[in-house]
């Protein structure tokens, strides 16, 4: 049984977040999750499949993604997709690895390892 | 949106992707598979959208991926150190071949005889070719010899005097030659024994690191001019001829009538150079020699630290051309390619060129053996894990890992493969032990002293390795076969379907597999079965009853012109025939081959025979009435006392080049040249007088021993130095070869003729050794055979059997029999012909291969190809026929029943 308490799976790797980031916004199958993933970051993360669907693997494991039903990506389309979406478990996991980096950042700011007025 | 239709490359790269991901483990890819090929293929048309560079990109992005991503899911997967082994499961192992004792004792017999023959086969061929010589530092001791064209020989000792100041790539470099001395017989009456004398240079002991056991070594002053004559014994003339006599150091013994002193004995299997019984000073004469072309040594040396073979030949090549570049040279030795050395091991020399492919092709035959005996192994333990699918299904279910099944599956084919390489190991060592005995008794003094087989480091390697390898390919099905249960499928279908398409699958490709081995298999031992009946029936096309040979070579330096060899050679034929015992006296000297032809044939018509066009010929002179040997004429008339120096040049020739070149008509005063076999030194014209039957001398192996061309020109009109005494004796061979000796010493007391052979002996040695070696081989290849056969009917009764109840479907919807024949018929033909395609190409390999050692004519090679694909076809085809009835047997209603 994976661990019930989010902070029991923190922190997570960086690539689980993005994962975890973009399932916050709904249901999204495989290919979505790479395109939005690497729009949000400016084409900085690109995501392989390999390394997606292992990703996904321990998320699916620990509970914190669930596959949910096998749909078409639009009317068009004949190809069914199959979705994943955030577990309740995964979404308060999602906020508290968020709430952990935003303290990580403030802690960063008062050293003044960040300049003053930078957005990141 | 409409998606456009997947175009053909679209395809080809999601079959790349599907083929990638089967290195995802299983359960991973049943979870995952379909959702990552529908995602690569959407990322594969953005990446085509964007071009070519993107695609590209994409796919070295995936295939890098997937490698890492893969293994780290696989060792995610692979069980704890905890789970891996369980004594329980080494028990249950030993429980499930306790039970079946039939099934143990057969797989044993299958897996021992299989990496017996590879152990074998490996420890005897690197025992021969690869092993270094048995003394210190042995891997660097090397054999130097000259190489003009094809043809290999020791240097002219005056040229590698020369050279062997100026060379940096070898040490401890020394000289030897090899002569035959009478021992005892001081008064040339009576010969004791004829000895294989090695004369060697005086630090030839010190320079191999190996001391006498008995006595001392050569000294410097031994080799002096006018030293007291000194010989050191080996240890097997030593026990044999002298009894091991503790006092033999510092007694004197006779040879050749002089007295001489023994003064050590060699250790028990020393041999060197090669296979040495006896030692004696070089002489400081033949190692400083001071005259180009009259003495010949072969040489040796060590290699120094960090120099290699090439490095060495590289060097000693440019210092050979050099020093002859230097000299005033005979026109014979200025024409044809400029010479090269070589340098090798001596075991490697001894093989020549070809050694490291005859030592690949036979260990491959070999392992193939080994191929067989894993895949009848094999499809017996998968047969038997079918039996048990139900059981590893409900062990899945009740939660054992995979890799706790595949560990469970692993004990058994390890405990038989352990039990059968221990086996394979002992009769790998009997055998070796075994064909020692027989070398060393039967062959004695012609096997070189590295020849020494039984068991060693590298032969218990070897075992090791096979071992392994065997447990790799076993054990390696067996836990494929664990971890592919599938705990629904095995519970729908039943045992007998377990996995039903997947072991279908991998049943046909062993079948496949079996018909490419054995048929490549067979195809090998036919060709090897045939070169070795000819081996033991050769066909000298001459009488060789009674027939004694023997070499001679006069002294250069009491026979030191052209004028005084040729007088000697005529009066040794003369004294030869008026002593008692010795008849049909010939004396033949082969002048020149076309391995070394360095120019053309001419004919007085103007016609040349071009060097590239030129066939197999040999050049001989003779003295003597070659019909006595059964060298019949065919026209004209045969060489007699006519034709001396100062008379018109003349020549008998072979029938088979009487056709070649005088097609239709008779060549009978017709006018020859022969630079380019032979007598390059003598540019003269020869008349042809007559036409003799052909017969292959020194070519009896050559694809078409007949067609070799052969000229005869008289001895008295051609130089010779050395000659091959050929005749018959009336009575005891034993006066005959006394009377040989007497004839040549009375000439020449300085000399004695060599190796004295009887031409029966000779040929009986050859046909004990090809009977041999066809024994051993027959031994093996039935092994295969019987292998293939049952393996093929095993496999073809197995994949059929699977299909019981798929044939009572098809017989209860009314398929009749015949169509059911023929669809299973069908499904043999389809892995016949799989396997074909496969075996061709390594056969038309083994063809090539073995043709390099052996000729053998491309219809017979076809020849035995179809028949071995016939036989091949006909086993196969019945091994399908057999289940096929025994499946039709059943009754549909049965077959439906039908569990497993």
């Amino acid at each position: 049984m994976p661990p019930a308490s989010p902070s029991a799976h923190l922190p997570l790797r960086p690539v689980e977040f993005e994962i975890l980031l973009t399932l916050a916004a709904g249901e999204r199958h495989g290919y979505a999750i790479i395109q939005e993933t690497e729009a949000r970051s400016g084409g900085a993360v690109r995501l392989e499949t390999g390394t997606l669907y292992r990703a996904l693997q321990r998320l699916v494991q620990s509970a914190l993604v669930t596959p949910v039903d096998r749909r078409s990506p639009d009317e068009s389309s004949e190809e069914r997709r199959r979705y994943y979406a955030l577990t309740p478990l995964g979404r308060e996991v999602a906020i508290a690895e968020a709430l952990r980096m935003a303290r990580l950042v403030t802690v960063a700011r008062k050293a003044r390892l960040i300049p003053a007025g930078s957005s990141s | 949106m409409t998606r456009a239709t997947p175009d053909w490359l679209e395809r080809a790269a999601r079959a790349m992707h599907r083929a990638l991901l089967r290195a995802y483990p299983r359960a991973f890819r049943d979870e995952f598979g379909r959702d990552m090929d529908e995602t690569f293929a959407d990322r594969w048309r953005e990446a085509r959208a964007r071009g070519e560079w993107s695609m590209l990109l994409l796919s070295l992005r995936t295939i890098l991926d997937t490698i890492a991503q893969a293994a780290v899911a696989r060792s995610a997967s692979l069980p704890s150190r905890s789970d891996m082994f369980h004594l329980q499961d080494v028990r249950y192992a030993f429980r499930l071949l306790r039970r079946s004792p039939v099934f143990t004792l057969l797989t044993l017999v299958v897996l021992a005889g299989g990496m017996g023959v590879s152990v074998f086969t490996f420890s005897f061929l690197y025992s021969a070719i690869l092993r270094p010589l048995p003394l210190s530092d042995g891997a660097r001791i090397v054999r130097v010899q000259e190489v003009q064209g094809r043809s290999t020989s020791g240097f002219d000792a005056f040229d590698f005097a020369r050279m062997r100041s100026q060379v940096t790539t070898l040490k401890d470099v020394g000289t030897w030659s090899s002569h035959e001395v009478v021992l005892g017989g001081a008064d040339g009456r009576a010969a004791q024994r004829v000895l294989q004398v090695t004369a060697v240079e005086w630090s030839v002991f010190d320079a191999t690191h190996t001391p006498p056991t008995l006595g001392r070594p050569f000294r410097e002053d031994d080799e002096a001019l006018g030293a007291a004559p000194v010989i050191v014994l080996s240890h097997d003339l030593w026990t044999i001829v002298f009894g091991g006599d503790s006092t033999i150091v510092n007694q004197v013994i006779r040879l050749n009538g002089t007295s001489t002193q023994v003064i050590g004995v060699m250790p028990r299997g020393y041999g060197f150079p090669v296979s040495a019984e006896s030692w004696v000073p070089l002489g400081a004469a033949v190692r400083e020699a001071t005259e180009a072309g009259r003495y010949s040594v072969n040489v040796f040396g060590r290699l120094v630290d960090g120099a290699t073979p090439e490095r060495a030949e590289l060097e000693l090549t440019a210092l050979l051309r050099r020093t002859r570049s230097e000299r005033p040279m005979a026109p014979a030795d200025t024409a044809g390619p400029a010479p090269t050395v070589s340098v090798r091991t001596f075991p490697m020399a001894q093989m020549g060129d070809d050694g490291p492919a005859f030592f690949t092709i036979i260990n491959v035959m070999a392992t193939l053996i080994l191929l067989l005996a894993c895949i009848n192994v094999g499809n017996l333990l998968l047969a038997r894990a079918n039996e048990r699918a139900r059981e590893l299904a409900v062990r899945l279910a009740l939660g054992a890992s995979r890799g706790r099944l595949a560990m469970q599956s692993l004990w058994e084919p390890v405990f038989l493969v352990i039990v059968s390489g221990a086996l394979a190991t002992a009769i790998a060592a009997a055998a070796l032990s075994f064909v020692n005995h027989w070398a060393h008794t039967r062959l004695e003094g012609n096997l070189a002293f590295w020849w020494t087989w039984g068991m060693d480091q590298p032969t218990l390697l070897a075992a090791g390795g096979f071992t392994t390898l065997t447990i790799a390919v076993l054990g390696g099905v067996m836990a494929t076969r664990a971890t592919s249960t599938r705990f629904n499928d095995v519970l729908r279908d039943g045992g007998a379907r377990d996995g039903g398409q997947r072991a279908g699958r991998v049943s046909r490709a062993l079948v496949a597999t079996q018909v490419a081995a054995v048929t490549v298999l067979l195809f090998f031992g036919v060709l090897s079965g045939i070169a070795a009946f000819r081996l033991a029936h050769i066909e000298t096309g001459y009488d060789t009853r009674n027939l004694l040979a023997s070499s001679v070579e006069p002294d250069v330096a009491r026979f030191p012109t052209e004028e005084a060899r040729r007088a000697y050679w005529e009066r040794l034929s003369a004294l030869l025939v008026t002593q008692g015992g010795i008849e049909d006296a010939v004396i033949r000297a082969r002048l020149g081959t076309a391995d070394d032809a360095r120019g053309a044939i001419e004919f007085g018509d103007g016609r040349v025979v071009p060097l590239a066009e030129q066939p197999r010929a040999w050049l001989h002179g003779v003295l003597g009435p070659l019909d006595s040997l059964g060298i019949r004429r065919v026209e004209g008339r045969a060489l007699d006392d006519r034709d001396r120096g100062g008379q018109p040049a003349v020549a008998v020739i072979s029938r088979a080049m009487a056709e070649r070149y005088w097609p239709g008509r008779s060549p009978v005063g017709e006018r020859i040249r022969l630079p380019g076999i032979g007598e390059a030194t003598n540019d003269q014209w020869r008349t042809v007088v007559g036409v003799v039957t052909d017969v292959p001398f020194g070519d009896e192996f050559a694809r078409n021993p007949r067609r070799a061309i052969a000229v005869y020109v008289p001895l008295g009109q051609h130089d010779a130095a050395s000659a091959t005494l050929l005749f018959r004796h009336r009575g005891d061979a034993a006066a005959a070869t006394a009377a040989l000796h007497l004839a040549v010493g009375t000439l020449d007391p300085g000399s004695a003729p060599a190796q004295v052979q009887s031409y029966d002996d000779i040929l009986a040695k050859s046909a004990l050794i090809a009977g041999g070696v066809s024994r051993l081989f027959g031994l093996s290849f039935a092994f295969a055979l019987l292998l293939a056969i049952s393996g093929t009917y095993g496999l073809m009764a197995r994949s059929i059997g699977m299909r019981t109840r798929e044939i009572g479907v098809r017989r209860a919807l009314g398929a009749t029999d015949r169509s059911i024949q023929r669809l299973l018929l069908a499904q043999g033909g389809r892995q016949l012909g799989i396997g074909a395609v496969v075996a061709l190409p390594a056969m038309i390999l083994v063809g090539v291969g073995f043709s390099r050692f052996f000729p053998i004519a491309p219809l017979i090679a076809i020849g035995v190809a179809t028949a071995v694909a016939a036989s091949i076809i006909a086993v196969v085809l019945a091994a399908t026929w057999l289940p096929t009835r025994r499946a039709l047997l059943v009754s549909p209603r049965d077959a439906l029943w039908r569990d497993g």
